[in-house]
């Protein structure tokens, strides 16, 4: 996927987010599109590392940056204590018209991802997101203690919440794999 | 006597830097040595005379700038006690452990910029893919070379790679994930927001380049810096760099320093156009083209030989690369005729400045054009802020700036001096077809 194609792509990711109510700041955007390209297969071309708030795209970082530059998306400020949101700027449209084709072929693909992830915290995000990078990623731990595992990486995240987050992306691949 | 165990360099952005007696054998090392001969800003000292800085000093300026921040965020009275994260993850004060990473962090920042090519970024194109300056980096930090030196001053070279290359080149190139930790002290040297790295070039390039766009007050931003949990909307507690609230209009003053100094600066076009008849001169010169990933042949690699076989080769017609030297030494390098405006950007779908390149070959030959187009990159600019020494908030939220402020970017078509007048007129006439057209006219 090219860049104007897959900036067309993360757009319409960025929009469906914020349709279904999203905060949508740069941490929402990093783990809805983690998932859309590792769960749901949009070869959008970014990696991903276990870094702040769990899996994160420098490339995708710089993509934004470059989405921002260029006038397709802006950083919007918000009242305290809240931080700014990922908006569609003045070029956004122009970005659409002339990239309707994979904002098409994806489609189904994001409209899934935003909407099984809109409403979450950073918190929660950051939890499922690492859950899912950890199974994918730590094949050493193979049907461990995939919890103790996130807990040793991500210290900040109890047990607890560590197993839930499992859970919850085991489920999610479950019905994924059904459909 | 007893012999000195802690030598001084002068240096004129932080006065003194200190550095004990086995860090000095880092410093005295080839590899070390290497950066006296490497440009900071490659040839922008054809336009700002004065930018004829080398990485040599740079390194020295962020190892000092790293250790200053690591000491004011681990001080007992500095750490956030409301967050048991960032409680459990800072070593106690002076003990080993502590010690031991403050020297991996000092080490990592002296030696982050080791493996930069000849004129740094600027001739970075010609390392095969996958490969980088980071990468060099850390293979000359695990090179034998410096084996000796880390067996010798019992430092851990991985640690020091993985700190000075960050996270993500670690995971590509030694496929390692940095801890938590790990990743706090990697931000302190090449952090996106307060990195040691971007503060000493931001004050340097600034310093010797003659402008005052690159300064601000970096010793009240040091001091208010702290480790603190991001908290955003639903309190994660993951712990990165953030400031007292103290430090935000320095913290501001950083981000229009960087802003100002990409705008006219790095994206000044003579300086992008020196920067491609460089790379241009480099290919034709270098066998096949590329430069060695072998870290002994890379280190044999300074501005100085290039510069030499420059001269040689700009009085030299017959050489192959003397178009290249000639256009470099006797500045008759390619001039910008294009630079598009808000409207350009809309009416050309986003790509004003290709669409003038690709109309611009056709018309006069490809290698009479060029198409420079970048944008700032690693624009992160949010951070938590430490409130009335116990609430968190974010740094947006307190100050619209840092929102507000754009990544800048640049967007130029050149075309040799030969043709810039024709080149001129084509364009007067043509400019709205070719930018509305869906090809490029």
């Amino acid at each position: 996927m090219e860049r104007f194609e897959r900036a067309a792509v993360l757009l319409s990711l960025i929009e469906r987010l914020r349709d279904g109510h999203s905060w949508c700041g740069e941490t929402h955007v990093q783990k809805s599109t983690y998932f859309l390209q590792d769960l749901w297969s949009v070869p959008l071309k970014l990696d991903f590392i276990l870094y702040k708030h769990g899996p994160f795209s420098f490339d995708l970082s710089d993509e934004i940056s470059w989405m921002r530059a260029n006038d397709v998306l802006k950083l919007q400020p918000q009242q305290r204590p809240y931080g700014p949101k990922l908006v569609p700027a003045e070029n956004a449209e122009v970005l659409k018209k002339a990239y309707p084709e994979p904002i098409q072929k994806y489609a189904k693909e994001v409209r899934a991802s935003a909407d099984k992830f809109a409403d979450m915290g950073v918190t929660a995000l950051e939890r499922y997101a690492t859950a899912h990078y950890v199974s994918r990623n730590h094949a050493e731990v193979g049907d461990g203690d995939l919890a103790a595992k996130i807990v040793e990486l991500k210290p900040h995240i109890s047990y607890v919440q560590a197993q839930e987050a499992v859970e919850f992306v085991s489920r999610l691949r479950s019905v994924l794999s059904e459909s | 006597m007893a012999r000195k165990r802690t030598h001084e360099i002068r240096d004129p952005i932080h006065v003194f830097i200190r550095l004990d007696s086995d860090e000095r054998k880092v410093l005295d090392s080839l590899p070390f040595q290497r950066l006296r001969h490497i440009h900071q800003l490659a040839l922008t000292y054809l336009v700002y005379p004065g930018a004829t800085h080398k990485r040599f000093e740079h390194s020295l300026g962020v190892m000092e700038l790293a250790s200053r921040i690591y000491d004011v965020v681990t001080e007992p009275e500095n750490i956030y006690q409301e967050s048991e994260s960032v409680r459990n993850m800072i070593p106690k004060h002076r003990a080993f452990e502590h010690l031991k990473w403050r020297r991996t962090l000092r080490l990592a920042a002296l030696c982050h910029d080791l493996g930069h090519l000849p004129f740094s970024h600027a001739s970075e194109a010609l390392l095969p893919q996958c490969w980088d300056h980071e990468r060099m980096t850390m293979e000359i930090i695990l090179s034998e070379q410096m084996a000796g030196i880390w067996e010798d001053i019992g430092v851990q070279p991985k640690d020091v790679a993985k700190l000075a290359i960050g996270p993500k080149k670690s995971k590509s190139y030694m496929g390692v994930e940095l801890d938590s930790w790990e990743s706090i002290l990697s931000e302190i040297i090449t952090g996106d927001v307060f990195g040691a790295d971007r503060m000493d070039y931001l004050l340097r390039d600034s310093y010797h380049a003659g402008v005052a766009y690159g300064k601000f007050d970096h010793y009240r931003l040091i001091d208010t810096m702290r480790i603190l949990p991001k908290q955003e909307m639903d309190g994660s507690q993951e712990p990165v760099l953030g400031v007292e609230e103290g430090g935000l209009e320095s913290a501001e003053a950083l981000l229009l320093a960087r802003y100002f100094m990409f705008s006219q600066i790095y994206f000044h076009p003579v300086r992008l156009i020196y920067d491609e008849h460089l790379s241009d001169f480099l290919k034709s010169w270098f066998d096949g083209g590329m430069f060695p990933t072998d870290w002994e042949e890379h280190l044999k690699h300074t501005d100085n030989e290039v510069i030499s076989e420059m001269l040689s080769i700009a009085k030299n017609q017959s050489h192959p690369a003397h178009l290249h030297a000639d256009r470099i030494v006797h500045r008759r390098h390619f001039k910008s005729i294009y630079r598009p405006t808000a409207e350009d950007r809309k009416l050309s779908v986003l790509k004003p400045g290709r669409k003038i390149y690709e109309a611009a070959s056709r018309e006069f030959g490809e290698k009479n054009v060029k198409h420079v187009q970048a944008n700032q990159e690693n624009d992160e600019n949010n951070f938590p802020v430490l409130v009335q020494g116990r609430r968190i908030a974010e740094a947006a939220s307190e100050k619209e700036t840092f929102s507000r402020v754009p990544p800048a970017s640049c967007d130029h078509v050149f075309v040799s001096s030969e043709i810039r007048n024709r080149a001129g007129d084509w364009l007067r006439k043509n400019r709205e077809k070719i930018l509305s057209s869906a090809e490029g006219g």
